[in-house]
Parts: C-alpha cells; structure tokens; sequence
C-alpha cells in the first residue's frame, strides 16, 4: 500500500511507532555496544591477568625445562571454560608444553612461534602473548586463546533482552498512539464526513462540530462559515428562481391571453372583411340590377328621341331628352356610389398608361361644355409647355379633373374657371400640377375640414340646390391617394375656391397593394388562366425534412413545388421553370442563402422574382438589402407563408394581366381610351 | 349588303332594344337568349360581328368566346363583349378569354356604335 494514500490514522499511528521504535533500538543499541566493548575489554584484562599469573608459575619449570610441571600448571587452566589453547613456547620459539581443554586444536590453528607481548583478535578468537620471565631473563613466551564464550553468550542474551524489550514498547506504543491519534484524526474525520454530507446531499444546513481550539478547530469554523454564506447565498438564488418561475408563468399567463385576444382581433377582422366583401358584393350586385333596367330606361328613350327626330315629333321630344337625363344622373349616382364601395373594399385598380396631358384636359373640358353653359361661365385652360406625357390611370386623373371642374361649374355663376396644368415638384419627385380656380361661392374653413369625406356636401341645402351625392371630391381625394398624389383646397366664402392637384407625372404600381386592390374576383379567374405557368414555387433548403414538408404544403395550397438542396441547384432550376415564388433558406453548405440571393437578384432573367427567405438566422436587414420580398423565421408560420405567396400570386397575375393590356397594338388601345371619356360626356 | 350581328343578351328589353337599334342604324340583326343559341347561330348564320353580354345562360361569355375563338370556322368574327361589373380585370379578362373589344352597360350607343363600325372597317381589309 502506498505510505502516502494511507489514513491520517494510519499515518499517525505509523509515525508514532516508527519514532518510538527508533528511538528506542537506538539507544538500546548504543547501550548494548557500550556494554559489549567494556565487557570485552574486562575480558580481556582478565585473560591477560591470568596469563601473567600462570607464566609466573611456569617460568620456574620453563627455566628448568620441567615439561611435565609446566603442563601442570598449564592445566590449571581447566578451570576457565573460555580458554580453548595454552601453549608455553621456548626462547626459541618451538612449542615447549601446551595445554588443549577438548583436545580439539589443532596444532596448525596455532602461531608458529612465539611473537611481541600484546593481545590481538584473530579469527573470532582472543588471543594473548606473555614472556616468561624468571629473574628478569625471559626463558619462554605463553601463548593463551580465548573463544570469548563469555562475550558472545552475554552478547546473545541482551540481544535479546533488547528485541523483547522493543517489541513490548512497540506494542505499548501502538496502544497509546492508537489512542492519542484520535486526538488529531477525530476532528479531521469529521470534518471530512461533514463536507461529504454536503457535496453529496447537497445540504447546505450541516455544520461540523468543533472539538479544540488548534488549527483544525479554526479550520471547522473557517468550514462552517463557508458553509453559512454559501446557503445563505443558496438561499437567495432559490427565491430569486423562485421569483423567476413566479414571473415566468405570469408571463406565459399574459401570452395566452393576448394570443386568445390576438385571435378574437383576427376573427373580429375577419368578419368585418367578410361583412365589407359582402357589403361591395351586394352594392356590385345592385349597382348590377340597378343598371340593367336603367340600361332599357336610356336606351328606349335615345331610341325614342332618335325616332321623333326623324318622324317630326318635337313636342315629345323634350320630355324624352328629361327622361334622359334623370336618367343619366340615376346612373352617375349609381356609379359614384359603385366606385366608393369598390375603392372601400379595395377592389378599385389602378390601370397605367403613358398619355398626353394636354389632349386629355382637351377633351375633359368638351366633356365639359354642357356644365359650363349651364351656368355662363368662362373656362380659361391654361397649359405649360413643359407638361407632355404623364403615366398614371387616365381614366381617373379624368374623373379627378372632371369632378373637380363640374363642382366649379355647379357652384360658379356667370363667372371664370381657370384650369393652371404645370410641372412641379412633390417630395422631390417630378409631378404634375392641376389647379382649378372658380369665381364662385366659396368653402367656409368649416366646410373644408368635411370637404373631402364621403356623403359630406358642405350644406345639406346645397345638395338640395345643386344636385350630386356629395361623393364626387371623397372619390377624387382617394384616387389622388391611389396614385400617391395629394389634393387640397383654399377657399373663402364668396371669394371663390382653388382646388390644388399634385401627381406624380411616373405613378408606380405597388405591387401587393395593386395584387389587394385589383381584389379577388377578377384575379381568381385570371391566375386560374395562368395556372400552369403561375403555380409553381421553388423551395431552396438543405434540409431534406423541411423540403418535403414544404412540397407537401405547397402542394395543399395548389401549387407545384419544386426543390433545391443546394444554391447551385437553385439557381439552375429558377432559371429553368421561372417560378412564380422562391423560398429560401440561409445556412447551406457550400454555397450559402445570401450568395444565391444575390446571384438570383443580380440575374436580369431571375431578379423579378420574388424571394421569400425562411430561416432560422434573424438578419431582416440583410435579407431586405440583398433583395427578398419577405423574410420568415423558422419555425414558418404556415398561414404567413400561404399569405405571402399569394399575394405574390395576385401581384403576378395583376401584372400579367397589365402587361396584356398594354401589350395589346397601339391602334386597339387608343380605340378603348376614349370609353371613359365618353361615359363621363354623357353623364 | 349591311353587316349582319349576332346579338347574345339574355335580358328581353335590352335585347329588344339593341337589336332595334342596331337595325336602326342598318345592320342585319340575329340574336340569341343564351351562350348555346348563340354558338349555334354564330356558326349557322356566319355574322360579321358578334355583340354578346357576359354574364349568360347555359354558356357564359367567357366561355363562349374561348370555343368560338377556338373554332377555324368562327375564329375571324370580331366579338364585343358587354359587361356591367366595369373592373379593370374584368377587361383584362376580356383580352384574355380572346374578345376584340370590350364595353359595359348601360350602353352608350354611340360609343358602341362607333366600337363597332371600327371592328367591322377594319376587318374588310383583310
């Protein structure tokens, strides 16, 4: 086991012993040399002693060469268990007479000859040299060898005693350390537990117990402290989540209930447009049924008329021409009223074509002339050289024109209208100024605030007095509006009325809103007839799911989809079908949205169509300056979707059907401006 | 010999009165009460113009004028359609389903008169 990975009670316990242990072999070591070293030394003081005494009594029979005395005193010897050889040696050096307890030595094991006085350790044996001396003349030497039984037995012994005396202070220390540790590893176990408890169960509440005042207890409250601020602070995050989750479902609550209201808008909207569309459907119809008879009213009175002009009957011819006329102002009531519903419910189209100014105010005022004899009046046209050629529908730019001049006329006695046509300029744009001046009666400032609403003659008198529904400046105003122009009066009571019209010499047809306005009813058939090259749109997006899902909506909707998994092939199949729409996702690989936005746009034969872009990037501004007609965010709203394509639907067919019109030969077009013109002459 | 028209309008006094007028003025004058009848005529009488109104019976204008545009035998007669609903798509309408002209009711005469006399001069010519 790795010392380092071991508990702290382990370490402890370990540290204790290892110390205590050391300590204690140490000492008991050193004592036990010491003891060794001077028990060797006393040994040896001994042996040395002993062979100073037995050389004494040998020294006697050494002089006298008594080998038998000498051996004697030799085997005094036997006495000392530890002395393995006695040898006396002669002055000479040869063995004299020696002495072996056990009969075991052996001659070789023994020196040779005599050596110098001295002890000396040799091969685990002690060994002494002594000269006999007798009157001061050496007569031998004696040689003694000791196995040191004494030393090496005492030696073994404490040894021992040594080892039993550390194994039981070993044990003794195992058992108090094993008590002691507790003093240092109890806290820190503690501790630990206490952090385990929190890291696990998350139980911020725990708090570990302090037991001493040492490190571990300032660690324990430095612990605790830590602990009280982090559920202090826990605490405080779980009601601000809490208040999250409180505002979050009030939020959610607020979102439903403004969807529900969204919805009821809608349904309420809806069936507003459901009730305008019947309300023009029904004044179409009437206008329809109203007509008809009004039809064989005119026409068998014309053709009456006609008849006693021939035969002579002039007395019947009068009350004929009365009948005529009423019924001609039965229809141009019948017409003004038609006209304002359809521009209500938005079915009023702007029709443009390129034509001459001046021929068109030249045969608005021979439309005229009967209105302006009736009264006596003077008309005064006066026309700029800079104005030529205007595009505008001019059908209405007549009507607007004829309106304004016949209620000069209708409100002006033996007086002076003055028609001013110029160029100017309107919000920078090039226009076309008309200016119709009366000497008549005049608008109170009054009058002028209604004088532009429907069914609001200045004085209920005057309809009385001069006739008209009142709708005649309420139409004018909004076909003004149509065509983005403006209109506006100064007038004075008595002092005459000035009617000032701006048009912008180049209207514009706003696609969508010319797609609303040309309404349903005429488009529907007219992008049936275009079906087969109207109805196809091309879905660009890389991901298979969102294709397939969108062909099949497509398809539901009544078109042909066709799709694109990448840009390149996007392009490849707009240029080959021209769909009437593309949808168009950003993130693609390789070739991205906003490059095949940009390759479409900047292809003359693909800019006109219309792209839709259907993302999840929510970059409008991007889409719109590259390019795209609309910019939907995935998820797709689906109705949105249906919505926009069909408008763009409408708007192509509006356009078709514009472009038909015009692409019809010059000579036909000019045979059918004059319809309008006539209509108003005779009304 | 005075062009002969073939006159398809469903409503009696408006036919009544246009064929009078028309006959009036000199022309031959056919007519028809619906959009089957005046198929039938415009193929067995070979007017030189047609005059019909749009909203008809068993056949509407439209559609009419779709066959009889259709028809080698028919295709030359220069057909006015008349209409009551005076929306610019429904003269688009007309243009499109193949009509020379177009004029709505109540009709001016003379405007139709004059619709006419230009169809008729100008397809002598040819």
């Amino acid at each position: 086991m790795n010392l380092q990975n071991l508990s702290i009670k382990g370490k402890l316990m370990l540290i204790t012993m290892l110390t205590s242990s050391a300590a204690l072999v140490l000492s008991s070591a050193s004592f036990l040399i010491y003891d060794l070293i001077s028990f060797r030394h006393l040994l040896t003081l001994d042996l040395m002693s002993q062979a100073q005494i037995i050389g004494y009594n040998s020294a006697a029979a050494m002089a006298f060469r008594d080998e038998a005395a000498a051996t004697a005193t030799l085997s005094a010897l036997t006495a000392k268990e530890d002395i393995v050889a006695a040898v006396l040696y002669s002055p000479d050096g040869t063995i004299f007479a020696h002495y072996f307890p056990n009969g075991s030595a052996h001659p070789s094991t023994l020196p040779g000859r005599s050596q110098e006085n001295g002890y000396r350790f040799e091969g685990g044996y002690l060994e002494v040299f002594r000269d006999v001396t007798l009157n001061g003349e050496r007569v031998g030497t004696l040689f003694l060898q000791s196995d040191q039984r004494q030393w090496s037995v005492r030696a073994r012994r404490y040894s021992a005693i040594v080892g039993i005396f550390v194994l039981i202070s070993g044990l003794f220390a195992l058992l108090v350390s094993s008590q002691l540790q507790r003093l240092i590893s109890r806290p820190i176990l503690h501790l630990e537990n206490a952090m385990r408890m929190v890291s696990t169960n998350k139980n911020y509440e725990v708090r570990a117990t302090r037991f001493y005042s040492d490190e571990i207890g300032r660690l324990i409250d430095g612990f605790n402290t830590m602990l009280s601020e982090i559920q202090h602070r826990d605490t405080a995050l779980q009601r601000a989540n809490d208040e999250l989750k409180t505002r979050t479902r009030e939020l959610e609550g607020e979102i439903i209930h403004r969807k529900q209201t969204q919805e009821e808008l809608l349904k309420a909207k809806h069936a507003a447009e459901d009730a305008s569309r019947a309300k023009s459907a029904f004044l179409a119809n009437m206008s329809h049924e109203l007509r008809t008879p009004l039809n064989a009213i005119i026409g068998y009175s014309e053709m009456l008329e006609e008849e006693t002009r021939d035969s002579g009957k002039v007395e019947n011819q009068q009350d004929l021409r009365k009948i005529q006329s009423a019924g001609k102002h039965l229809l141009s009531l019948i017409n003004d009223v038609l006209d304002l519903s359809k521009i209500e419910a938005g079915k009023m189209g702007l029709h443009l074509e390129t034509f001459d100014v001046s021929l068109m105010v030249d045969e608005m005022v021979t439309t005229l002339q009967p209105a302006i004899a009736k009264n006596a009046n003077e008309v005064r046209v006066r026309m700029a050289d800079d104005v030529g050629m205007m595009r505008a529908d001019a059908t209405k730019v007549r009507q607007i024109l004829f309106n304004l001049m016949s209620n000069a006329c209708k409100f002006t006695d033996h007086g002076t209208i003055s028609l001013d046509v110029s160029q100017s300029a309107m919000e920078g744009q090039e226009c076309i100024r008309f200016r119709v001046k009366d000497t008549g009666i005049g608008i109170s400032a009054k009058q002028q605030e209604k004088l532009f609403q429907e069914f609001s003659q200045a004085d209920a008198t005057i309809s009385r007095k001069y006739g008209g529904t009142g709708l005649g400046l309420a139409i004018s105003h909004r076909f003004v509006q149509m065509m983005k122009g403006r209109i506006s009066v100064e007038s004075k009571p008595g002092q005459g009325s000035t009617f000032t019209v701006y048009l912008p010499a180049q209207v514009t047809l706003d696609t969508v809103e010319a797609a609303q306005l040309d309404g349903a009813g005429g488009t529907q058939a007219a992008s049936s007839q275009h079906k087969s090259e109207l109805d196809t749109v091309l879905v660009i997006d890389d991901d298979p799911a969102v294709r397939d899902l969108m062909s099949r909506f497509l398809s539901k909707l009544g078109f042909r989809a066709i799709a694109a998994a990448d840009g390149d092939e996007g392009l490849r199949l707009a240029r080959e079908v021209s769909p009437l729409v593309i949808t168009l996702d950003v993130i693609m690989p390789e070739c991205d949205g906003w490059e095949v936005l940009r390759k479409l746009k900047s292809d003359p034969r693909l800019a006109q169509i219309p792209v839709i872009m259907v993302t999840v990037v929510d970059n409008q501004a991007m889409g719109f300056d590259l390019g795209a007609s609309n910019y939907l965010i995935k998820p797709v709203d689906r109705d949105r979707l249906a919505v926009l394509i069909e408008k763009h639907r409408t708007a192509r067919s509006s356009s078709v059907t514009e472009a038909n019109v015009h692409s019809r030969p010059a000579a036909k077009k000019e045979e059918r401006q004059p319809v309008e013109a006539e209509v108003s002459r005779r009304s | 010999m005075m062009p002969k028209i073939l006159l398809i309008e469903d409503n009696e006094m408006n036919r009544d009165m246009l064929s009078r007028r028309l006959q009036r003025r000199g022309y031959r004058v056919v007519t028809a009460q619906d959009g089957e009848q005046g198929h039938l005529l415009a193929r067995s009488e070979s007017p030189d113009l047609i005059l019909m109104d749009i909203s008809l019976p068993a056949m509407d204008g439209w559609e009419l004028t779709r066959r009889l545009k259709a028809s080698d035998s028919t295709r030359h007669i220069p057909i006015i359609v008349l209409t009551a609903h005076a929306l610019v798509t429904d003269r688009a309408k007309a243009f499109e389903a193949g009509c020379d002209d177009y004029d709505t009711k109540p009709i001016e005469f003379e405007r139709l008169s004059e619709k006419i006399e230009s169809l008729l001069a100008e397809k002598k010519p040819s």
